[in-house]
């Protein structure tokens, strides 16, 4: 009697853990999801920015062009080259903002300090993302995680190189 | 700051009522977010519940066990569990703030009970090994609930990444660098004096060093005097002191913040000899911004506060001799002194809460990005789900 107690106790313990496996990869999961999508929002709105600026007085024509060329291809990027992109955009917008003591305009201003507080959240978001996936990964090819399935279809999230020189 | 007002709530690990760093730094938090017009609730262990500000919630009275070489009063158990979750789920919560959330406290109980947006701030730099991290298997899925981490310091950071495997922002302590901007010189605290500020019995504040080191001060300035401020058993201590130095010491006991920044106006350097347990340093931080010329043992929390020697005198942990040289050395050229302690003053203004707040806002929205708040976990299993009892924020 007291053997089927305790494998009954085993049992459900063992089911406890596995429900509760699945709640942690589910949450992780999401998190990925949101993370990315939080990040992939502040970026585009860096290369609307970066638009913007090379729209306004403070390029000149030719760092103008280079600035519209990079802001469309961070934006127009698949996943793969997205890194890369981005990497390319934030060296455009570091070439032009080398020496910020030349820009006079209020508007111009405005717009480099809005710059400057989205450069500040992407850091942020990209640290929270990069965690995410890591921890996603890590606990995915643990033992109990591969044998059960526990994640089901969902697909193995792709870490995504960005540069710490994302300004 | 943005328009939107936030329900934010911060779990304190550590006795409200018993001083201490974590502590100082949760109340000024607290305080700087509730003047920014968000509401803060902030649970903590408490020992005189009728001395608490109102936005403390009370979680019990604290037990003391030793940890990281000092007694830390911290709470765990059903009780505090059960009042954990109740804060929770009475609260609302847009998001929680967890300090020191790897170690057995409220902090992690709640990171156990809660589902949604939560930060999780690591004080400590403790050294590898330490019986308190061994639970790390137990502890990594608690902890990875944790949707942003942060660390106040590199020396917290390696810390945690050593022992949870997991990254961390770091984002340094703040003081209100307002505070001790405009302090006053005293006369009777000027001269050749050295400064000193804090718990002086704990051996790893480092305080004998700094009493192995006075005789040999002592001969190149015949005036120098030490001034110790902090609690502490005063009586006792002077009783360790050499018969002949005893002249040379002055115990101050706990002083206000204004006699604070005084005090750091006042003398001629500030000596920080710690031995180590130091995690981030926020006396240095506030005694730059009061305008010191600082000497800091070579710790790594130190170390990199003072920007490796930039801000501040550094000299080998430890070593009296040598701690002497560089206070000697400071001491009498007084124009080096004054170089020091004006580039540690405009330095220190990075550590100025409307800095560092704004860095921990960023973190919070960030935090915060597809969230519907804060609820206790328990509400969200499928089991729960699948009986048909959803949570009752969906």
């Amino acid at each position: 009697m007291r053997d089927y107690a305790l494998y009954l106790f085993i049992i459900l313990f063992g089911l406890w853990y596995l429900s509760y496996s699945a709640t942690r990869l589910d949450r992780l999961h999401h998190r990925v999801e949101t993370s990315w999508a939080n990040l992939d929002g502040l970026l585009q709105r860096r290369a609307a920015i970066a638009l913007e600026i090379a729209r306004s007085s403070i390029s000149d024509p030719a760092s103008a062009l280079l600035l519209t060329a990079a802001a469309h291809q961070a934006r127009d990027a698949d996943i793969e080259n997205r890194s890369m992109a981005e990497s390319g955009l934030s060296g455009a917008l570091g070439l032009l903002l080398n020496d910020e003591s030349s820009i006079i305009g209020s508007i111009e201003k405005d717009l480099l300090r809005e710059l400057s507080e989205l450069t500040d959240k992407v850091r942020v978001a990209i640290a929270i993302h990069v965690d995410a996936v890591n921890r996603t990964q890590m606990v995915r090819r643990k033992f109990v995680f591969r044998v059960f399935r526990l994640a089901g279809r969902a697909p193995l999230p792709v870490t995504y190189e960005f540069e710490s020189d994302v300004l | 700051m943005p328009i939107k007002k936030l329900r934010i709530g911060i779990v304190c690990p550590y006795g409200w009522d018993t001083p201490g760093g974590v502590q100082n730094h949760v109340r000024d938090l607290a305080e700087y977010l509730i003047s920014k017009g968000h509401f803060v609730s902030v649970l903590a262990p408490v020992i005189d519940e009728s001395k608490v500000p109102d936005y403390v919630t009370s979680a019990g009275k604290p037990i003391s066990i030793p940890y990281n070489g000092a007694v830390a009063r911290v709470l765990f158990g059903p009780i505090a569990f059960a009042r954990v979750r109740q804060w929770i789920s009475s609260n609302e919560f847009d998001l929680l703030h967890l300090h020191e959330p790897a170690i057995p406290s409220i902090s992690l109980l709640a990171c156990w009970a809660a589902d949604g947006p939560m930060v999780g701030t690591f004080h400590a730099a403790a050294k590898r090994q330490k019986a308190i991290f061994a639970i790390g298997p137990i502890l990594e899925p608690v902890i990875e609930k944790l949707t942003a981490r942060i660390a106040v310091s590199e020396a917290a950071r390696l810390t945690l990444t050593e022992h949870l495997d997991t990254d961390a922002i770091v984002v340094p302590n703040g003081i209100y660098a307002d505070h001790y901007r405009d302090g006053e010189v005293v006369q009777k605290w000027s001269g050749n004096t050295i400064g000193f500020i804090g718990r002086f019995e704990e051996p790893r504040k480092g305080l004998p060093v700094l009493l192995a080191a006075l005789p040999i001060i002592a001969r190149f300035a015949p005036d120098v005097r030490v001034l110790i401020a902090g609690p502490g058993d005063s009586e006792e201590f002077r009783k360790s002191i050499d018969i002949q130095l005893k002249d040379r010491f002055e115990f101050l006991g706990r002083i206000s913040d204004k006699e604070k920044a005084d005090l750091l106006t006042s003398i001629a350097v500030y000596v920080a000899p710690n031995t180590g347990g130091e995690s981030f340093g926020i006396i240095l931080a506030e005694a730059l911004a009061g305008g010191a010329a600082v000497v800091a043992s070579d710790i790594p929390a130190f170390d990199s506060l003072l920007g490796h020697g930039e801000y501040g005198a550094l000299f080998p942990s430890e070593n009296p001799q040598e701690l002497a040289k560089v206070v000697i050395d400071l001491l009498r050229n007084e124009e080096k002194r004054k170089n020091l302690a004006k580039r540690g003053k405009e330095y220190a203004q990075r550590f100025d809460w409307d800095v560092v707040a704004e860095e921990i806002y960023s973190i919070y929205e960030m935090s915060m990005v597809g969230s519907t708040g804060v609820r206790l976990a328990s509400e969200n299993r499928g089991w729960q789900r699948f009986l048909g009892r959803e949570g009752k924020d969906e």
